[in-house]
């Protein structure tokens, strides 16, 4: 699905990413843990593709490297971001910001657009799955809604568009008990053999809903440990002294 | 440069047509005061910032012929339940107001104000055309707005407009009025009006004003609003590439616990230049004011904000708040802001604030990574940023109007 060789990525003149190799394959979840200022947000942002970036090496999705493509092809090829902290929007209504979304997405693959019936039958039905109060869908994206309700109109935003490979950065962040199940049921609604994810997270906590295939930890810009999930539980116990060095 | 002796034998032949003989002792007390001060200069603070100025001194001679055609295209009707006022060429040709407590009369003109430094207001009241006066009576509250039809025809055969018009509202009354301005004409028109609103005691007044493609006129717009005791009154103001234009409102709260908002979303392309000077006069206590003001502005677009809140000694307790944002989306586009604060009470709440700046980066990227093209996405966010003031308008079929207009706009981007 996904293969990822001598990934370098430089925000000025410092290398952040310095030579990550990592293959996902279809239906798997993979998570990478790392302390802070290992590179776990510059990895999802330079993936998605946000400017900025100096980047060398391959990522193949699908037979193509998408670092060949910009954001919106990116996100027209399957890729979905859920970002750590989802922009505010002043006057951007949120559900005419999704319907604009998923038929950009629709219309890239050559399906037929969805009208405004179509599409509000639609997001009733996913919003009801992720206990989201269409209330929400009518106030401008994002502005004012709570950390949780954050995290989930990016779980709905993934539902409606159906990606086949997810970041998940730091979706954990900020959110109570009772938010992070509801996340996290959301994104394991959406786990089937098509799909696969990357989990980006500090704590072992999320990987308790959300059980990866795979966990990697990330240090110094490169991958210097993986395993099962156990891995996360390791980690959760003796913290990332180990591999700061 | 203007021509006074020009301006001189124009206002004797204006004084011999019917349409302009009353009051000719106040006009030409008027007309003196204006040739002792001239048209106005960026020397002057109050017009620094006045795209007015450059566009006057090409202005050689007033001239208005009456236009015998009074058809109306009725394609511009608002196609929700209204009550309307029909203007053309600055004559009023129709009206219907059929509601009990709501009339229309012809404009009061008794009273002429002289606002200080002001050469124009001087101007239209020496060449005023009476326009309408609308009167809501006590305790009458007016459930369809009142659209005024403000054609420019394009056979229009003069280069110069001026109105003098009325709204007064008596106690516990409501009324929405929304100023429809229809720019048909492609020659030059020096463009004023001069409004004068009255509000009393827990009456309400909500007006709403869109202004789009106006290729070359040179606009004035005065208003002058006077609010009682709790009476209110907010404004709502879109404007779309209008090629030069000043705004400008004085709102007196003269009543306690009177609130006055003001609000003005502007989407400018070319070369057009719009102005924006507000002065809000805080006269009493518990008074409340709001004033927003959204720039978008492309190409070699220029838009200029002067906003004040004045607080009088007496005025305890005020609240005056005071926002402007603007989005550069060219490296040749212009926004300039003048906030001030005049306070001269000493238990007041009083804000200011003013950005400017382009798209931001992050908000961008979070578009596009949802599959929208660069452009999709900057569309998307400059629509959200001038609807975000524009949802306020509580009025359905408004709001839905103004929105549609900027989807418009966008569509034609």
């Amino acid at each position: 699905m996904i293969s990822i060789k001598n990934l370098k990525v430089n925000v000025g003149n410092k290398e952040i990413i310095k030579g990550l190799d990592l293959k996902i394959a279809k239906g798997e979840i993979h998570a990478i843990m790392g302390p802070n200022g290992s590179g776990k947000s510059t990895l999802s942002y330079a993936l998605a593709g946000k400017d900025g970036y100096e980047i060398s090496g391959e990522v193949k999705f699908k037979g193509k490297n998408i670092l060949d493509l910009n954001v919106e092809e990116r996100a027209h090829h399957g890729f979905f971001l859920a970002f750590q902290y989802p922009v505010e929007i002043p006057g951007v209504n949120t559900n005419n910001f999704l319907r604009a979304s998923l038929n950009a997405i629709r219309k890239s693959n050559s399906k037929k657009e969805l009208n405004a019936v179509e599409f509000l039958k639609l997001v009733k039905e996913k919003t009801k799955e992720l206990k989201i109060k269409e209330e929400m869908l009518s106030r401008p994206l994002n502005v004012g809604f709570s950390g949780g309700e954050k995290k989930r109109n990016e779980v709905l935003q993934m539902a409606l568009l159906e990606p086949e490979f997810v970041i998940l950065d730091e979706t954990d962040s900020g959110l109570d008990i009772d938010a992070l199940k509801i996340v996290s049921n959301g994104v394991n609604a959406l786990r089937d053999s098509n799909r696969s994810f990357l989990i980006i997270t500090h704590y072992q906590r999320l990987l308790n809903y959300i059980k990866p295939d795979f966990v990697h930890v990330l240090s110094h810009g490169k991958i210097v440990k993986s395993g099962d999930w156990k891995l996360a539980i390791d980690l959760e116990n003796d913290g990332y002294g180990q591999f700061l060095n | 440069m203007n021509d006074i002796n020009q301006f001189k034998i124009d206002f004797e032949k204006y004084t011999k047509n019917k349409l302009f003989k009353e009051n000719l002792s106040k006009r030409t007390e008027a007309f003196n005061r204006f040739l002792t001060k001239g048209f106005p200069n960026s020397k002057q603070e109050h017009w620094k910032y006045s795209p007015l100025n450059q566009d006057l001194t090409k202005f050689k001679e007033v001239k208005f012929v009456e236009n015998s055609d009074k058809s109306i295209d009725e394609g511009y009707f608002e196609k929700f339940d209204h009550y309307k006022i029909i203007l053309k060429d600055g004559i009023l040709v129709s009206e219907s107001l059929l509601t009990e407590g709501l009339t229309i009369a012809k404009c009061d003109t008794s009273s002429f104000f002289d606002v200080k430094k002001n050469p124009i207001l001087d101007f239209n009241n020496a060449f005023y055309i009476p326009s309408y006066k609308i009167l809501v009576a006590k305790n009458v509250k007016i459930q369809k707005p009142v659209v005024i039809y403000n054609f420019i025809s394009a056979s229009f055969n003069g280069n110069n407009i001026n109105l003098k018009c009325n709204i007064l509202l008596d106690d516990n009354s409501f009324l929405e009025v929304y100023d429809k301005n229809i720019f048909l004409n492609n020659d030059f028109v020096f463009f004023t009006s001069n409004l004068e609103i009255n509000i009393s005691k827990k009456a309400v007044l909500k007006k709403y004003s869109l202004n789009s493609n106006s290729k070359n006129n040179t606009i004035y717009n005065f208003a002058k609003v006077d609010l009682d005791d709790y009476a209110f009154f907010e404004n709502f103001n879109l404007s779309h590439n209008f090629n030069s234009c000043r705004d400008e409102f004085v709102v007196n709260l003269n009543g306690i616990e009177s609130k006055g908002s003001l609000n003005n979303v502007q989407h400018l392309s070319r070369n057009c230049y719009h102005e924006i000077k507000w002065e809000v006069l805080h006269n009493e206590v518990n008074t409340t004011s709001k004033q927003y003001v959204k720039s978008v502005l492309n190409d070699q677009s220029t838009a200029a904000f002067q906003g004040k809140i004045y607080v009088n000694s007496i005025a305890q307790k005020t609240d005056g708040y005071q926002l402007s944002k603007a989005l550069l989306l060219s490296d040749q586009s212009k926004f300039l802001s003048k906030p001030e604060l005049e306070i001269y009470a000493d238990d007041v709440k009083c804000s200011h604030g003013s950005t400017s700046g382009n798209i931001n980066k992050d908000i961008l990227f979070y578009l596009r990574s949802r599959g929208l093209s660069e452009k999709e996405a900057k569309n998307l966010y400059v629509e959200g940023f001038l609807a975000d003031v524009l949802e306020k308008i509580e009025n359905k079929e408004i709001n839905k109007l103004f929105i549609e207009k900027l989807r418009e706009i966008h569509e034609y981007q």
